[in-house]
């Protein structure tokens, strides 16, 4: 590995908030020496939607980032999320050549070309190749050079994208002279960042309930099985609450963050809260109870449609480790309790791993963070490449490689 | 679901979107990264142009001999060695004479123009370049004149000299010679030397007696190993050379036709036995019939009639009438042997 430092950024454009991170990366530890951060105009639901204000917000919070590192970057890591992401599944199979039947790189390179190879309607990119465990004669193995087998099966979890949207988000990084280096999906970045390998191994299903969409990622055997985004999220229940109660969106906001729970614990109908709690002009008073339940019902319906979309790969049985939250909705109290009944398992909010310092420890930052380890991990791996095949860095980039 | 392998089609990936910069879709604060960027580089590119005006003009000021800067740091160290690399004879000691370094002179109280003037004056020195080599070391380094002839000159007091003259016509006294080189030396004659201040003007036409030494001394060695003098008083009005020599008494060579023939004409001139007196190589002339040369020679004695080789031609010209008392010229015809090697005298 390099001595010299790597500097890496990392960018979620998000639908509330815009945070970019820089990280040094020395060949063995990873730094985080500078952090910008945003309030988000011109994105709805993970869409670019006003150019010029998105451009400019997140150019301030690379400004920032770049200000605080003390260096310039040149490349960044980008997350990518949005409603107009889905995945398919696509697998094939190839007999193995060799007449002792040992499988050989040549075997495994023409399955897994074959098993990408599925073509996409017009205006559609692939963003992510995800690859599931291979399969020599039904086994499920991690790797199966020089193993002895009949059939060799791999299959693909393919993430593609709406090319104008992704485009989108690419032109504004490039307006501040940085290039994309890669786009990491938000929820495999989240993911990684709040699942340990045990629960991935064992099956579980992590969820990052953010400002404007809802991103999953199912794990089975270690590897993401399923993926996909809601256009749905925090701001849902502040639209309701803002309608419900006929209040502004700020103030909804407000009252969310104060009385908000995604689930109804208050027995008291009568019992009230105030807006401000400042007695001042316009404050007023509202039922806790209605907050709790519009809440409750919005946040029940998020995890409703999340697990309406995983459909058949979700049951409860392979997914033995639970549901993890993370996002900045997942701060709404009770919503673990929630979700452990909506999806009949246990649910615990995802806590961020032990080398993030305390003032980053907040679930709106893990997918920024997921991004950053992303991009140390692929540097890694890089210049690690003819020397290691394994590590931990080397197989959380492996994930978002193309084989 | 086994499939074969038919080149699969590629889907689209999101690294086919360009990434290219366009101007107009960038914010405020990206043009300024941009300019702030440009800008970066161009300073960058600034700072390298001045660290090098800056190293040059380091190493000017170490040049030169103006005073102040890096220079004062050399001025307390004296100078203790010369440096002496040469092409020639020249040594040691007659650089240290002729520069004549005041004792316990620093290197940058030296004037380097004057100490190569000094150098130069001496007319054996073609060019010089003295240098400054910290802390305490003057490097010389010469290019001195071979000589191709001496000279017999009067000097101002009335007193005679021997001087060396080279082939760009320089006339110097010459130091550090091998004596027994010197005295192969031919002398000059029929030249009128010039004094100019306190040395003697360059000798006009030194090169084809140059050009006439050279291939004498290198082609024809028995031949120059009896040459006294040449004389140069026919060169600007006729184009010739006179050599004065202990085998023939003068020998006519012009400077407009290759002295390699006309030498060789001579060797077998010589080659004939005959007692020379003068020989023309100037005026020779081809014979029509058989290709023969011929060339006008004066005999020491002339041959008693029927006692010289009978001519296979009718000599071209008949000794002079009425002069009996003086060895009469007349033409003697030849035909050069053929040689494998033309060169081969």
């Amino acid at each position: 590995m390099s001595s010299s430092p790597t500097f890496i950024g990392a960018v979620e454009i998000g639908t509330s908030k815009i945070t970019v991170f820089i990280g040094e990366y020395n060949g063995r530890e990873l730094a985080i020496i500078g952090r910008g951060e945003c309030q988000s105009r011109g994105i709805i639901k993970g869409t670019v939607v006003d150019y010029k204000a998105a451009s400019e917000c997140t150019h301030s919070a690379l400004e920032l980032a770049e200000r605080e590192a003390g260096e310039r970057i040149d490349l960044v890591y980008l997350a990518q999320t949005g409603g107009h992401l889905e995945g398919f599944y696509n697998e094939a199979a190839v007999s193995v050549k060799a007449a002792d039947n040992m499988i050989g790189a040549e075997d495994i390179r023409t399955v897994c070309e074959l098993a990408r190879a599925k073509e996409l309607p017009a205006g559609r990119l692939v963003v992510h190749h995800i690859r599931r465990p291979f399969r020599v004669d039904g086994r499920l193995v991690p790797n199966p050079e020089h193993l002895v087998g009949q059939r060799l099966e791999v299959g693909y979890w393919t993430v593609h994208g709406q090319e104008n949207k992704l485009a989108d988000f690419i032109h504004v990084i490039r307006g501040f002279n940085l290039e994309v280096r890669e786009l990491v999906l938000s929820s495999l970045a989240t993911g990684h960042m709040i699942t340990t390998p045990e629960e991935r191994q064992h099956g579980v299903l992590a969820i990052d309930i953010g400002a404007g969409t809802t991103d999953f990622a199912l794990y089975r055997d270690g590897v993401p099985h399923t993926t996909g985004v809601v256009p749905v999220g925090g701001t849902h229940i502040t639209n309701d609450l803002s309608i419900g109660l006929r209040l502004a969106e700020g103030k909804a906001e407000k009252l969310k963050h104060r009385f908000g729970r995604a689930a109804v614990v208050t027995r008291d109908k009568a019992e009230k809260v105030w807006l401000d709690g400042n007695f001042a002009i316009g404050d007023r008073q509202f039922s806790r109870h209605a907050i709790e339940q519009i809440c409750a019902a919005r946040t029940w319906e998020i995890l409703e449609i999340v697990k309406k979309k995983l459909g058949n790969a979700f049951t409860p049985e392979t997914c033995s480790a639970g549901v993890v939250l993370s996002g900045g909705t997942a701060k709404l109290a009770g919503i673990a309790e929630t979700a452990a009944r909506v999806f009949g398992v246990p649910a615990h909010l995802g806590e961020t791993p032990a080398w993030v310092t305390e003032n980053l420890r907040d679930p709106g930052y893990n997918t920024a963070l997921g991004v950053l380890y992303y991009g140390v991990s692929s540097r890694a791996e890089r210049a690690d490449a003819p020397r290691r095949k394994g590590g931990f860095l080397a197989s959380f980039s492996r994930l978002f490689a193309a084989n | 679901m086994s499939r074969t392998q038919d080149s699969p089609p590629h889907a689209r990936s999101w690294r086919d979107i360009p990434q290219q910069l366009k101007p107009r879709a960038m914010s405020a604060g990206g043009r300024r990264r941009v300019w702030r960027h440009s800008l970066r580089s161009v300073m960058a590119v600034l700072a390298i142009v001045l660290i090098g005006v800056v190293a040059w003009g380091v190493n000017e000021a170490l040049q030169d001999p103006a005073p102040g800067g890096a220079a004062r740091a050399a001025d307390a160290t004296p100078v203790k060695e010369i440096a002496l690399a040469t092409d020639g004879v020249l040594d040691q000691a007659w650089i240290t004479r002729t520069l004549a370094l005041p004792k316990a002179a620093t290197l940058m109280e030296l004037d380097l123009g004057k100490l190569r003037e000094r150098l130069l004056a001496s007319g054996q020195v073609h060019t010089a370049t003295v240098a400054r080599k910290f802390p305490s070391t003057l490097a010389v380094t010469l290019a001195e004149r071979m000589p191709v002839a001496r000279i017999m000159a009067q000097l101002a007091d009335g007193s005679t000299r021997e001087l060396l003259v080279a082939r760009d016509g320089i006339v110097y006294e010459g130091a550090g010679y091998d004596p027994a080189i010197v005295n192969s030396l031919v002398w000059l004659d029929g030249v009128k030397l010039v004094r100019s201040q306190d040395r003697f003007q360059p000798i006009p036409g030194m090169e084809p007696v140059a050009d006439l030494l050279a291939k004498a001394r290198n082609e024809a060695p028995h031949l120059y190993a009896t040459w006294k003098s040449v004389s140069l008083a026919r060169l600007a009005s006729d184009h010739e050379l006179v050599v004065n020599s202990t085998v023939v008494e003068q020998v006519t060579f012009s400077a407009a036709v290759d002295f390699f023939r006309q030498l060789a004409l001579l060797d077998l001139l010589v080659d004939t036995g005959q007692p020379l007196k003068d020989v023309n190589l100037a005026i020779g002339r081809a014979s029509d019939a058989d290709g023969s040369y011929q060339v006008p020679v004066t005999l020491a004695t002339p041959p008693a009639p029927g006692t010289a080789n009978p001519p296979a031609k009718a000599p071209a010209a008949a000794p002079k009438a009425g002069a009996t008392d003086q060895p009469a010229p007349f033409f003697i015809p030849f035909n050069p042997p053929q040689k494998k090697n033309p060169r081969e005298l």
